[in-house]
């Protein structure tokens, strides 16, 4: 009897017709119930995911919405209503329990608790996760499936550790002038016909750029003088000497390293519309050594990034840390929970986490200038899509719409599913194509079916992904960062 | 054999079905099929995910082949465990079956594959000013399929009827792998209703064509806030008592208003301690007017301290949101939530409110209280750790106690959640002996090597031993108690009804053939064959028994119809059917009327050798068991002798009915007398139907010549 109880309850034979009642008791009664040391009796602080040493590779915390929580309890919120699913990507795709919101969380709830034993037979479940955070925007607990899946991915053996992980993301955090140099040979190895080396040499992934593997022609000027480089001698943005800052700009990777002409065009629309500011002359945020299984690397990023804020705040008092790509801006946003353990830390994160503004939500309609009617033209019909971090991770819906109505008045189109992830998704594109492009593709025909000229982001990489899919299936459209087509159109005659 | 060798020799076979990629038995995906929003929880050995509608059958056919158990899974949200494999085998995934294939608005229908999720469909119905009524709280996720397996209910159910009454056609895979399209309009006895919340156990849905209706001009909606449930649910009687039927009608306790208001603003006074929300719709100004005027006054009448109607559209979505999200909202509150269903006679809704209560702060729980107030259904929200023995031990002694308060106040078990496994042993508790291994005997018809979703919706043989009557297993004041059903049972029946018993049983004992010929209405003597000796009902036509407060009647079924019709129409009610004729017994066994089944809640038949069943009951919704009501719709006397019958009242004065006249208050125009066929009994019975009236009938000595006589061969 104790044999086929602790057999996690599966039947192999038809030789016990009784079986399916000790099924049934396993979990209605729990007398019956050996099987799972999280069943047996109540004990959150159960862990069989990963062994006590490993967990510097783990958050010791999770931040919820309900509260501080450690792994298993915020899993556990999960009550399997299933009203996530229909907001999953991969799960309205696919159909299949398996590579869900739910599924995910379950799987990592089943872990913890031993009932699952092997995390490779979670690789795919969680692999597949696209990190969109739909289903936490669903549920009503806000279970944070994201961080859970994260947690699950740092325990699979070998993630984070590969030769290109550690040398990129290290080279990013203690050399990141190197970090660039190398990144301009790559471009120039592209640019000489060789872009599949550099897609080989891993360098998009962990930029969060992984659609250009796909799509070299997305960068139409290879930035061979990346965005820090052009701020940092910018005299109006030094710090030096100034006594207050209305904002500091934090240049994300992606306009940094790629898309500099974001970078360049949002600090125009804060020089215009804010008033005197600062560049923060900033480290990478962190996020992809985070997603990536290197939260160690993770944390001193945001260390650094925080001690540099503390010292601009020291000559400038307070002032906002404006961000212009979603994901970094959230990630940001979410710092304390990286230092739930470290008391002299997770204050100094929360202040820092508390300044960081996306641009998205930082101008006003009020102060978001007026649209040039020659420009507002050429923009055609104007669309927003909603980056997942912006609107998942930061809750920001409302803030760019009102901005973008009123710019763009009757010319202002509202995208069907606009929080339907476009697949970009960090490295996603880039790990998981199949998946991706079948995301996208839902997203290019909510698209096209209103006919949008203009589809403005606030991510990178939905820019990148959305751009190369357009390219292909309806070039007539074009995707532009919010803070392009804010510099654009309400750029005055004679200034361009 | 063991199981793993019997899905290797089929599976070949599967892979070039539905394709390699799709044949998994990797351990992620058996554990990923082993919940589902319920508590149970097992393993399936092998997971089908399907991409088109017709590699179903074949499937089917290898399983059924191979003796493994299989069942139908969608969007995995029942309450009850229903897709929870108990004996391992094969889950046959539909997620992914999801076309819409066809809006037919001139004929009222939607044809739609089972993956199709409610509220898209919704959503593709609203362009062209239509919906599709059933409308559960769960219909974000929740899957057509998933919705007919359940008979999932909703709100608008009140007015627009559960699942089972907006489903026109059903294209069904029987378990051993045929496919069969059934409406229940089809001559004989009635197989779509039956399959319509049988929880995949005894067919699996691919098509299904959905009445769908246009979307009334007017709605309005109002919610009003009342200082206790009780005064609440004092005005819900009322305002069904008045005659208004209200599109929708629900009542939220405290527990879950707060929950899904997700920390913004109370909008309702302080003191508030319920909710209702009342929509009504139609498409006369003043008449809306009128009824909203009443309403307003029964909820003054009753303490209401706030009545408020939704200003526009974007309120009333807020009221839905509220109320639609107080269910997954308790996961804010725990980790677990058991979610009950019990449904009482709308009368005793205070009492088994008052019960509920009781039993929840007996065991020291915590519950967000949810009613589909309008069909006195009650969802009490019980919220728990499952980590925690202690209270799970607590919460499941709870539920059971307060489904077994639901039976002793003349209700059921379930009204829209279904069985599953975990209400399973509570089926002993509402039916007898008979009633269950009647259920057992149309479970067999279908499915004669029980491997359709196995071990639900019945009680298995351990549970039987345990469970009735008034099972012992809690101590509780239930001990000792007979079965309290619905029904008071043979000793309550008329003289007369109990005479056609004992006739029966006597005829049984001598092998006497028997035409059930009722009034004669149809039944004539030319028609009687293979010597069968006429039985007439004409006596058993005593007075119909109205419930005035509940709205129901039951009526014997020898009574006329035209009878019935003026009883009721004298005591203040009708029926909402157009004028038929023949006796109550006789229209339901011919189905001269299909629309009779909308109206009928509950019957009591006589099978051939004299034993009575006990069906359906007092309430408008119940989901306990399989559908055995509807399936004597059509039945032709041949299945068994129809005593009694239980209608759903409308109360007010009646409609007119007939060619161009006034209106219908209920769900369609007024509709034209009844034009019957005279070919009422050309019936081609198939395989299924032999097989039932085998099971129920063995012997042919009821209206023999139905099967004529060859009939009980197998094929």
């Amino acid at each position: 009897m104790r044999d086929k109880e602790n057999s996690g309850t599966t039947s192999m034979s038809d030789n016990n017709l009784t079986d399916s009642e000790e099924q049934v008791k396993t979990t209605w009664e729990p007398d019956y119930d050996q099987s799972s040391p999280g069943a047996r009796h109540f004990h959150n602080e159960v862990n069989e995911l990963y062994p006590h040493e490993s967990a510097d590779r783990h958050l010791g915390a999770l931040l919820t919405d309900l509260g501080e929580r450690n792994l298993y309890d915020a899993a556990a919120q999960c009550n399997r209503c299933g009203y996530c699913e229909t907001s999953c990507p991969t799960y309205m795709l696919t159909g299949r329990e398996t590579i869900s919101a739910r599924g995910r969380n379950q799987f990592v709830r089943m872990l913890v608790e031993g009932q699952a034993r092997d995390p490779v037979a979670a690789t795919e479940s969680l692999s597949t996760c696209l990190l969109c955070g739909a289903c936490s925007s669903a549920c009503y607990a806000k279970v944070p499936t994201p961080d859970i899946v994260l947690e699950g991915r740092r325990a699979l053996t070998g993630y984070g550790e590969g030769f290109f992980a550690r040398a990129a993301v290290g080279t990013l955090l203690n050399a990141p002038r190197l970090f660039a140099f190398w990144l301009k040979l790559a471009y120039l190895a592209k640019m000489t016909g060789l872009p599949r080396l550099a897609a080989r040499m891993g360098l998009y992934d962990f930029i969060g750029m992984p659609g250009l593997a796909e799509a070299e022609s997305a960068i139409e000027h290879t930035p061979l003088r990346f965005a820090s480089e052009i701020l940092r001698r910018d005299q109006e943005l030094k710090p030096q000497g100034k006594r207050q800052a209305n904002w500091a700009y934090f240049a994300a990777c992606g306009p940094n390293f790629v898309f500099t002409e974001i970078a360049l065009a949002t600090v125009r629309v804060l020089k215009k519309n804010c008033g005197d500011g600062v560049f923060t002359d900033n480290l990478c945020c962190g996020l992809m050594a985070h997603n990536y299984g290197r939260l160690g690397d993770a944390r001193e990023f945001a260390r650094r990034n925080i001690a540099r804020y503390e010292e601009l705040k020291a000559g400038l008092g307070e002032f906002p840390v404006i961000a212009d790509c979603s994901s970094c801006a959230a990630f940001m946003k979410s710092y304390e929970q990286l230092f739930t353990g470290d008391e002299e830390w997770r204050p100094r994160a929360r202040a820092f986490a508390a300044a960081v503004k996306d641009i998205l939500e930082f101008i006003p309609p009020e102060k978001a200038g007026r649209a040039a009617p020659a420009a507002l033209a050429q923009a055609g019909r104007v669309t927003y899509h909603d980056s997942c971090r912006a609107a998942h991770g930061q809750g920001l819906r409302a803030e760019p719409r009102a901005v973008l109505r009123k710019l763009a008045g009757e010319q202002y189109r509202e995208l069907p599913e606009s929080d339907w992830c476009c697949g970009g998704a960090g490295a996603f594109a880039f790990t998981q194509p199949e998946i991706s492009r079948a995301v996208l593709d839902r997203k290019l025909r909510n698209i096209a079916s209103v006919q949008a000229d203009t589809v403005v982001v606030g991510a990178t990489s939905c820019l990148a992904q959305i751009n190369a899919g357009l390219r292909e299936a309806y070039p007539s459209a074009r995707a532009v960062h919010y803070s392009v087509f804010l510099d654009e159109v309400t750029r005055e005659d004679g200034q361009q | 054999m063991f199981k793993q060798d019997k899905i290797s020799a089929i599976r070949a076979g599967l892979e070039s079905i539905v394709g390699r990629e799709n044949v998994r038995t990797d351990e992620a995906e058996i554990l990923m099929y082993s919940y589902d929003a319920g508590m149970a929880r097992a393993r399936p050995d092998i997971v089908i995910n399907f991409t088109a509608a017709e590699q179903v059958a074949p499937v089917v056919k290898l399983f059924y082949g191979a003796g493994i158990p299989f069942l139908p899974r969608l969007a995995g949200t029942n309450l009850s465990g229903g897709t929870i494999p108990l004996r391992g085998g094969a889950i046959l995934n539909l997620s992914r079956l999801k076309k819409i294939r066809q809006i037919d608005t001139g004929a009222r229908l939607a044809l739609v594959e089972p993956g199709v999720v409610n509220l898209e469909l919704q959503k593709a119905l609203e362009p062209f000013g239509f919906f599709y009524a059933p409308d559960p709280s769960s219909q974000k996720v929740s899957t057509i399929g998933g919705n007919v397996g359940e008979n999932a209910g909703g709100p608008l159910c009140l007015k627009y009827g559960v699942t089972s009454d907006n489903v026109e056609k059903l294209e069904v895979v029987t378990p051993q792998g045929e496919v069969r399209t059934w409406s229940y309009k089809d001559r004989g006895p009635d197989l779509m209703s039956v399959i319509v919340g049988s929880e995949g156990t005894l067919g699996i849905v691919t098509s299904a064509w959905l009445k769908i209706l246009p979307i009334p001009p007017l709605i309005k909606t109002a919610s009003a806030a009342f200082p206790s449930l009780e005064s609440a649910l004092g005005a819900v009687t009322r305002i069904i008592g008045s005659g208004i039927l209200p599109r929708a009608l629900e009542a939220m306790d405290k527990v879950s208003m707060d929950a899904a208001r997700l920390g913004k603003a109370d909008p309702f006074p302080g003191g508030t301690e319920a909710v209702l929300i009342i929509e009504l719709d139609g498409s006369e100004e003043a008449v809306l007017a009128a009824e909203l005027e009443t309403v307003h006054k029964i909820c003054a009448d009753n303490a209401c301290s706030a009545f408020k109607m939704a200003g526009d559209e974007a309120e009333r979505t807020l009221l839905w949101a509220a109320r639609k999200g107080a269910y997954p909202a308790m996961a804010r509150l725990a980790p677990d939530v058991l979610v009950e269903d019990g449904v009482v006679p709308r009368p005793r809704l205070p009492e088994a409110l008052r019960e509920t209560r009781a039993i929840i702060s007996k065991y020291k729980l915590t519950a967000g209280l949810l009613f589909h107030a309008g069909d006195g259904n009650l969802h009490p929200n019980i919220l728990f750790d499952r980590r925690d023995i202690q209270e799970v031990k607590r919460v499941r002694k709870a539920g059971y106690e307060i489904l077994k308060s639901c039976i002793r106040l003349g209700g059921t078990i379930s009204g829209e959640h279904g069985i599953g496994v975990e209400k399973r042993v509570a089926m002993n508790w509402l039916y007898g002996r008979e009633e269950l291994d009647f259920f057992q005997s149309i479970k067999r018809a279908f499915d004669p090597a029980g491997l359709a979703n196995p071990d639900k919706i019945l009680p298995v043989a351990t549970e039987k031993a345990a469970g009735a009557p008034g099972s012992q297993a809690f101590g509780s004041q239930f001990a000792g108690q007979e079965k309290s059903s619905v029904f008071s049972g043979r000793a309550a029946l008329s003289p007369a009804a109990r005479g056609i018993l004992d006739e029966l049983r006597l005829r049984s004992d001598a092998g006497a053939r028997t035409a059930v010929t009722g009034l004669g209405t149809r039944l004539k003597a030319e028609r009687i064959m293979e010597g069968a000796r006429p039985l007439g009902l004409g006596r058993l036509s005593g007075g119909a028994e109205i419930d005035r407060e509940n709205l129901t009647a039951r009526v014997e079924a020898g009574l006329s119809f035209e009878e019935l019709d003026g009883q009721l129409r004298a005591a203040g009610f009708y029926l909402d059917l157009p004028p038929l004729k023949g006796s109550v017994g006789g229209l339901i066994a011919s189905k001269a009327c299909p629309e009779i089944r909308g109206t009928l809640l509950g019957l009591e038949v006589a099978l051939a050798d004299g034993s009575l069943l006990e069906l359906g009951g007092k309430t408008v919704k119940n989901v306990a068991g399989y559908d055995a009501v509807r399936l004597f719709c059509g039945s032709l006397g041949a299945y068994g002798v129809i005593i009694a019958a239980t209608f759903k009242l409308r109360a007010g004065p009646a409609p007119h009915f007939g060619p161009g006249t006034g209106k219908s208050a209920g769900l369609a125009p007024a509709r034209e007398p009844l034009k019957e066929a005279p070919d009422w009994d050309a019936f081609e019975p198939e395989a299924i139907h032999r097989r039932l009236k085998k099971e129920f009938d063995p012997r042919n000595l009821l209206n023999p010549w139905v099967y004529r006589g060859e009939g009980l061969r197998d094929e």
